[in-house]
């Protein structure tokens, strides 16, 4: 099930990551768990939550991952263990070649991280005076410093608003501002945890294109959590998708299509009309005067054969293949396991 | 090590520059610190007009005491702002503690570096004030002894304080709601030990003497400075104690909030 | 009046959720009230009684005191200051009731359960371990159940007024802050105005802060009654006219700027 990619060689030399290649976080039976007590002060229910439920997987020096789940499956849960905030309760976890709780201080240092709507920056200070700050913090060299910065704000257009207290800021440009913060220190892996929520079309699109350019030429490993699939689908070539505690599926996002996509639609726009329009292996889920929308599976007909069908029985004007979107196979998989869990 | 103080004194820096943009609101926060000083103090002066003295103790007097004090809780106030319990608290629920987390320094000195409530100088000249009024008006056979031991004291007391507050922040890692609870020692410690202690029942001075020993913070010594007697009497190294318990207390602090930090990464609150 | 109640209850029902904050306010009251006790039992020495008032007097002035914290919000009150920074007051403002009452209906509703689940308990903890003195006579708990109602509705149109600095300035927090603190010194919450020299108490008598706690104080300890109860129950309704007449004029002004400045 694992998407073996190459891990695109970086362009430069990071002054703190050390390039790897080969696993840079790798979980097994990674597990989490939470006792919850409600109730008043004296009577006190208690009751024990798998947040993350013995999860396994490996994610390469380089890769762009998409981690999916609805909310409370364990997303967040997984990325506190990962950036060292959470100490598993079992299984064994190794990012950047560090167990992340056990070094906490090293581990941060060598990672980056900006989770969704709060602000790593300073409420007053100037933009550039958080990163300052920052710089100091994370022991950046000065021209290391200069040279990032230039490329930060060149990319992510962050100099009408370089000098402007983080306050003032709009929440586009401080999620610009917050990327640029993250990445600082060259950090040799950066968890973004929605980073396009609440975000206009061109705002998103930017930060997309700056993420997928510290992938590429960086060689940062970007491990991303979205509700939103469209980052999803421009970004990420594999995806991890869990769902209570448990992960339901780690592969690419073709393979994700493939198996779980279920089926495609033809759209047809008849010639003149017909009293019965139906094709063998496709079903005909709508009719509206002269246009009729078959449904097939993928694995038992192609596309172009199912078009060969229609037009030999029928004069067609004009078609239209429809891909199941991301958004309705993430939810199949959900619900899927849904009736698994009724079993 | 010196990075991290590096680090500590550009967070202080942050500090000062953030509460000076908000002028007119820092200006009157600074009054108000000074005058919630003042008032309090005139409220009890005022009424010593009526008293005379209390339990022996005249009004000059009960200021060195209270003057003290109110230089040293707004010392600990001004430098571990960051640690105010119910601050802490709600920076823990807004996720804000996650963020520290994330950095690569020591999240004690973060933590002391994401507040320097400067506004707290109000209330330490109001209580310089009230001290230069009890050595102006109460005459002290003054001695090298004694003079070393009035710094000492402000300096233990701010550790001492110091120490509850960091000790009610680990608190807010699992209470938000209750931890007002804390006040009790914090600020009730100071206001009991801005007052001559004999005054109080044995059930308070006891609590104030062999469970929390605020007592050795500023009454012993202050009896010794003053020259005066106190009826259960006080053992003969009473007034040198303070650094001992303001050194204890903030380092079982310290040993707590690391537990604290500890605990909250293994139940993420 | 409906609506009032409506939102009289839905307050009632929030407060309540606050039962952890709401116990450890009524713990840390009532040990500061003994370590209140201890020093004014203390300036009492041998003392039988002064200014009029007697030991149990006394004690009952500290319990009192710490009774009405939560009941009168004594620390801070800037429930309204935050709804105009959020913007949440002009939601408020849409409702068909005018933002005093709807301020007036909640903060009666958060008074009732203080009231309740602070004030009296608290009175009924220090019942078992100190004499106490009571109002004597159905006349005097009369005149002391009016004269607590009409002390929270001073409290109330002063905290309202104050509250509305926010339409005015991004950082009123820091007035709001001072105004407190002299409340706390005029109202007799730091030491009952019976105690202070009489030039005192005439600078005191010229603010409304006496007629928030400092009155409540003296009629249930039974040092204020009769015609002089009467007075001040006159010069309470004063202050609740005087204080709700400028918040609706200062109110209005405010709103206009918010409309202008398109909040």
């Amino acid at each position: 099930m694992q998407v073996q990619r190459g891990t695109s060689p970086p362009l430069h030399l990071h002054f703190s990551a050390k390039i790897m290649t080969g696993p840079i976080i790798k979980a097994s039976s990674l597990r989490k768990t939470f006792r919850i007590s409600t109730g008043g002060l004296f009577r006190r229910n208690r009751r024990t939550i798998h947040a993350v439920d013995g999860i396994d997987f490996t994610i390469q020096s380089g890769e762009l991952i998409g981690y999916l789940g609805p909310n409370g499956a364990g997303k967040s849960t997984t990325i506190k263990m990962l950036t060292g905030l959470l100490v598993p309760t079992s299984g064994e976890l190794l990012v950047n070649g560090r167990v992340p709780w056990r070094e906490r201080i090293a581990h941060v240092a060598g990672i980056g991280a900006v989770f969704g709507q709060r602000t790593t920056l300073w409420w007053d200070l100037p933009v550039i005076e958080s990163l300052e700050l920052l710089r100091h913090v994370y022991k950046v060299p000065g021209a290391r410093f200069l040279d990032n910065l230039a490329e930060f704000t060149e990319m992510l257009e962050m100099g009408p608003f370089l000098d402007n207290p983080v306050r003032t800021l709009s929440l586009g440009q401080r999620m610009r501002a917050d990327l640029a913060a993250a990445l600082l220190h060259d950090p040799a892996i950066l968890f973004l945890d929605e980073p396009t929520i609440g975000l206009d079309v061109v705002a998103r699109e930017r930060i997309r294109r700056f993420i997928q350019h510290v992938n590429r030429a960086r060689g940062t490993t970007v491990v991303l959590t979205t509700h939103d699939l469209s980052d999803v689908e421009k970004l990420c070539e594999r995806v991890l998708i869990i769902d209570r505690g448990s992960l339901l599926f780690d592969g690419g996002l073709n393979e994700l299509k493939t198996r779980f996509g279920g089926r495609r639609e033809l759209v047809v726009d008849l010639a003149e009309p017909y009293d019965d329009v139906s094709v063998p292996g496709a079903e005909v889920i709508a009719r509206e005067e002269l246009r009729v929308s078959y449904a097939f599976d993928r694995n038992d007909l192609s596309a172009s054969e199912l078009i060969r069908r229609v037009s030999g029985r029928y004069r067609i004007r004009d078609l239209e293949v429809k891909e199941p979107d991301i958004e309705a196979t993430v939810r199949r998989i959900y619900e899927e396991r849904l009736l698994d869990s009724k079993k | 090590m010196t990075h991290t103080l590096r680090i500590y004194l550009r967070l202080l820096r942050v500090q000062f520059r953030s509460q000076l943009q908000y002028r007119a609101s820092f200006v009157f926060l600074l009054f108000g610190t000074g005058l919630t000083a003042s008032l309090e103090f005139a409220s009890l002066a005022l009424v010593l007009q009526r008293f005379d003295t209390i339990r022996g103790w005249t009004v000059a007097e009960v200021a060195f005491l209270y003057g003290l004090v109110e230089i040293a809780f707004g010392l600990m106030d001004m430098v571990f702002s960051g640690f105010d319990p119910q601050r802490f608290g709600l920076e823990v629920r807004k996720g804000t503690f996650d963020q520290i987390l994330l950095r690569p320094i020591s999240p004690t000195v973060q933590v002391l570096g994401s507040d320097l409530a400067l506004r707290r100088i109000g209330r330490i000249l109001t209580g310089a004030a009230i001290f230069a009024f009890a050595i102006s008006r109460v005459s002290i056979a003054w001695t090298p002894v004694k003079l070393v031991l009035v710094p000492v004291m402000v300096v233990s007391m701010v550790l001492f304080f110091g120490g509850l507050f960091m000790i009610g922040a680990t608190i807010a890692f699992w209470t938000v709601e209750s931890i007002e609870v804390m006040n009790i020692v914090t600020y009730g410690g100071a206001y009991v030990i801005s007052h001559p202690m004999h005054i109080y029942q044995r059930w308070l001075r006891g609590f104030f003497t062999y469970i929390l020993p605020a007592i050795f913070l500023n009454y012993y010594p202050a009896l010794f400075i003053l020259g005066k007697t106190d009826p259960l009497g006080v053992p003969a190294w009473g007034p040198y104690a303070a650094p001992l318990v303001g050194v204890g207390v903030l380092l079982a602090a310290l040993w707590f909030w690391r537990f604290g930090i500890r605990n909250y990464q293994s139940t993420g609150t | 009046m409906r609506l009032f109640l409506e939102i009289f209850i839905r307050s009632v029902r929030r407060q309540m959720t606050y039962r952890a904050t709401i116990l450890a306010g009524l713990a840390t009251n009532y040990i500061f009230g003994l370590f209140r006790i201890a020093i004014l039992l203390a300036l009492y020495g041998d003392r039988q009684s002064v200014a009029g008032v007697d030991i149990d007097g006394a004690v009952t002035y500290m319990v009192l005191i710490q009774a009405l914290i939560g009941f009168l919000s004594m620390f801070s009150w800037f429930d309204l200051m935050q709804s105009v920074y959020t913007g949440e007051v002009s939601g408020d403002l849409l409702k068909p009731i005018s933002l005093y009452t709807l301020w007036m209906a909640r903060d009666l509703g958060r008074a009732a359960v203080q009231f309740v689940f602070r004030g009296l308990l608290i009175f009924a903890l220090y019942l078992p371990f100190f004499d106490l003195a009571y109002p004597a006579g159905a006349g005097q708990w009369l005149g002391l159940a009016i004269v607590i109602v009409l002390g929270w509705a001073v409290s109330f149109s002063w905290r309202f007024l104050v509250n509305l600095f926010a339409f005015w300035s991004p950082n009123a927090l820091g007035i709001g802050r001072f105004l407190f603190i002299l409340s706390w010194f005029f109202s007799g919450f730091l030491m009952p105005l019976r105690y202070y020299p009489d030039w005192v108490v005439e600078i005191a008598n010229l603010t409304p802060f006496p007629y928030m706690m400092n009155v409540v104080l003296d009629v249930f300890i039974g040092v204020l009654t009769g015609p002089d109860l009467f007075a001040v129950v006159m010069v309470q309704l004063a202050w609740i006219a005087a204080l709700g007449l400028a918040g609706q004029v200062v109110l209005r002004a405010g709103v206009r700027r918010l409309v202008i400045l398109g909040g």
